[in-house]
């Protein structure tokens, strides 16, 4: 069975985009449209990789992000973060949330600042999802 | 009391005298011929003299005559023989004071000496007035050297320019400050200068009306606050001028300008405009920079995929064009020059975006230990195509001393790569084809662990003009392709790393980029 790629953004155009990038990789795209059913898509579909955007309505991808990697079960699923925010800001974000009491949660595998590089972005996901 | 000096061969009239005078309060020497009493008189201090006439030796004419000679101040009274009026005259004559005759009444030398005593203090009045005199014209001048000399340097060390003239407008005065202004020296300024030539307009006029009689009368002084000067090389330099006319009694002598350097402060407050501006652009563009990405990178998204749509399908439209050139070639060749169009423009948008954000506070730098020759590899890797598709050697040469250094890897790779960039246009925009073009990059170990990028190409060069302005906002060279800010981003990035960017460059023959930056050590490295 092909490995399914999971992409969550709340942005039409970035999920058809990123759909494209998947399947040119050689991988099955699956799509969600904001942190909340992306995280039941990934429970249910146990996709080979998760390409995540920050800023999301329900719930971001601040939020799902912490609660991916806080589960034992999906901690292991490789994640690209796709955004338009820095990845120092997503990582100062991430930090201030486990001073805050939570656990202290590792980087994700890559990040890309918007716009990203298509090719780029084919490598990454065809090394990571292998 | 004064020392009187008594000569008179008669020991009797000598003896009597001496009495009689001491008794007066006169400190009396007596002599009794004229060697003798010139002798004493050579000794002691004495003031006056009183001596008989006819004696043995050197008679009283004679001791007169030689007294005079030694001091002509001294009082000499004579005694002469009653009717003896022949010797009193001669007497007078080589300067004695006043003759008594004999016998010597008490009277008649009462007279005498009193007289004596007026005159001698009457010549000393004369002596000290004449002393006093001397030294206060003495003191005067001194006293008007110094205060020139004060006005001198209160002139010459005054920051402001400071230049006076007759009332011809010859200048007199031109200090330091007016030769930093104006860029002549002072003798330059004096021997070939007239206030036509450094005064500003208006105050010229109203001056050179005054001076030649034209008006009467004008306000006391003129102010300007802001207005400029022609400078020695045509430099029009900013001053504040005041400047008067300068009387003597009622007549105008001359006249007065007073220049203020104002070209620091203009300096400052352009300097002050332009960074209102950078922030006011920086703080716009942080705000939308998130939802400019988003687009950008929807657009980037698009081109994605219709190049992959038109891969897949180019072939087809290839083969058919091959087979059937005159059908299908017209929309093609239409849709590939049209879709190239909107590729370049998206990329050139992109540049553009991206280097606003650079250059706004979105972008933070974040440093970390990381290798210069490493980033410097990277970049080359990247213009590699670049160059070759354009005839252009790009060489990369990496000194292996280079240590690890904390820096913003992100920052100075874009740096690096606004560099390389616009090296490689230089060579693509340089008219003489003759040339084998190359593009160096190199890095080499600076001082205290500090790294120098340097990249050299033998490209088209800039004059002075181009060069001066290259670090300025939105200057570009390159048109339509230019965004007018990769210098300055390249420039704040360096800064923010406490280094700097230096240029060289020769119109024709190329230009050198030095980026230095310091090495900072340990993990709170602080830029």
């Amino acid at each position: 069975m092909e490995k399914k790629v999971l992409i969550i953004d709340d942005d039409v155009d970035v999920r058809t985009f990123a759909s494209s990038v998947v399947e040119n990789s050689g991988y099955k795209p699956d799509i969600a449209k904001d942190g909340e059913e992306g995280l039941n898509k990934v429970r249910k579909e146990k996709p080979a990789l998760i390409i995540l955007d920050v800023l999301m309505p329900k719930e971001s991808g601040i939020k799902m992000y912490r609660e991916l990697k806080t589960d034992n079960q999906l901690n292991d699923i490789p994640v690209i973060v796709l955004s338009g925010i820095a990845k120092r800001t997503f990582l100062r974000s991430q930090r201030a949330l486990a001073e805050f009491g939570g656990q202290t949660v590792p980087e994700p595998e890559a990040y890309f600042e918007k716009p990203v590089e298509p090719e780029e972005l084919e490598a990454m996901i065809k090394k990571l999802a292998s | 009391m004064s020392k009187l000096l008594l000569i008179d061969d008669e020991k009797g009239i000598r003896k009597v005298l001496s009495i009689s005078l001491t008794s007066d309060g006169y400190d009396v020497v007596t002599a009794e011929n004229g060697q003798e009493g010139l002798s004493l008189f050579q000794k002691e201090s004495v003031s006056i003299v009183m001596t008989d006439m006819k004696m043995p030796g050197l008679d009283g004419l004679e001791v007169l005559k030689r007294m005079k000679q030694i001091n002509p101040d001294i009082e000499v009274i004579v005694f002469t023989g009653h009717g003896d009026m022949k010797s009193a005259v001669r007497a007078l004559q080589l300067g004695a004071s006043d003759f008594i005759t004999k016998p010597v009444g008490d009277q008649a030398l009462s007279i005498a000496l009193t007289r004596a005593e007026q005159r001698l203090e009457l010549k000393q009045r004369l002596k000290n007035y004449t002393n006093n005199l001397e030294n206060m014209v003495k003191e005067a001048t001194e006293e008007v050297q110094r205060r020139y000399e004060f006005e001198d340097k209160l002139i010459q060390r005054s920051i402001d320019g400071i230049v006076a003239t007759d009332e011809e407008g010859k200048i007199l005065v031109f200090n330091s400050g007016a030769e930093k202004i104006f860029g002549y020296t002072e003798d330059e300024a004096k021997r070939s200068k007239n206030a036509c030539d450094l005064y500003p307009e208006e105050p010229l006029e109203k001056t050179a009306d005054i001076l030649s009689g034209k008006k009467e009368t004008a306000e006391d002084v003129f102010i300007m606050e802001d207005t400029s000067v022609v400078g020695k090389n045509g430099e029009i330099v900013p001053v504040r001028f005041s400047g008067g006319i300068l009387y003597g009694g009622d007549k105008a002598i001359g006249s007065v300008g007073f220049f203020q350097d104002l070209r620091k402060i203009k300096r400052l407050q352009q300097e002050l405009i332009k960074s209102e501006k950078l922030a006011a652009v920086g703080q716009t563009i942080a705000g939308i920079a998130h939802s400019i990405k988003n687009i950008l990178n929807g657009l980037k998204g698009g081109v994605y995929m219709v190049n992959d749509a038109l891969k897949k399908s180019g072939s087809e439209l290839g083969i058919r064009e091959k087979q059937d050139p005159d059908v299908k070639k017209r929309p093609h060749s239409e849709l590939i020059t049209g879709w190239d169009m909107v590729k370049r423009n998206i990329d050139k948008v992109s540049d553009l975006v991206l280097d606003l954000l650079s250059y706004s506070k979105e972008r933070e730098p974040g440093y970390e230990k990381c290798d210069p020759n490493e980033i410097a590899d990277e970049v080359c890797y990247l213009m590699e195509s670049k160059a070759r598709d354009n005839n252009i050697v790009l060489i990369g040469d990496f000194s292996e001393r280079v240590g690890e250094i904390y820096l913003d890897p992100a920052g100075i790779h874009r740096c690096l790569l606004d560099l390389v960039s616009n090296a490689i246009d230089a060579c693509i925009f340089d008219p003489d084809t003759e040339k084998e073009w190359y593009v160096k990059v190199t890095t080499r170990p600076e001082n205290e662990g500090g790294v120098a990028f340097e990249v050299i190409d033998n490209g088209c060069g800039m004059d002075d003009e181009v060069k001066n302005k290259i670090f300025s906002q939105f200057f570009s060279t390159k048109g339509a392709r230019g965004t007018g800010l990769g210098l300055l981003v390249a420039q704040k990035i360096a800064n923010e790393h406490g280094g700097a960017i230096h240029v060289e460059s020769q119109l024709g023959k190329g230009t050198t980029f030095t980026v230095r930056l310091p090495g900072k050590e340990g993990e709170n490295a602080q830029f």
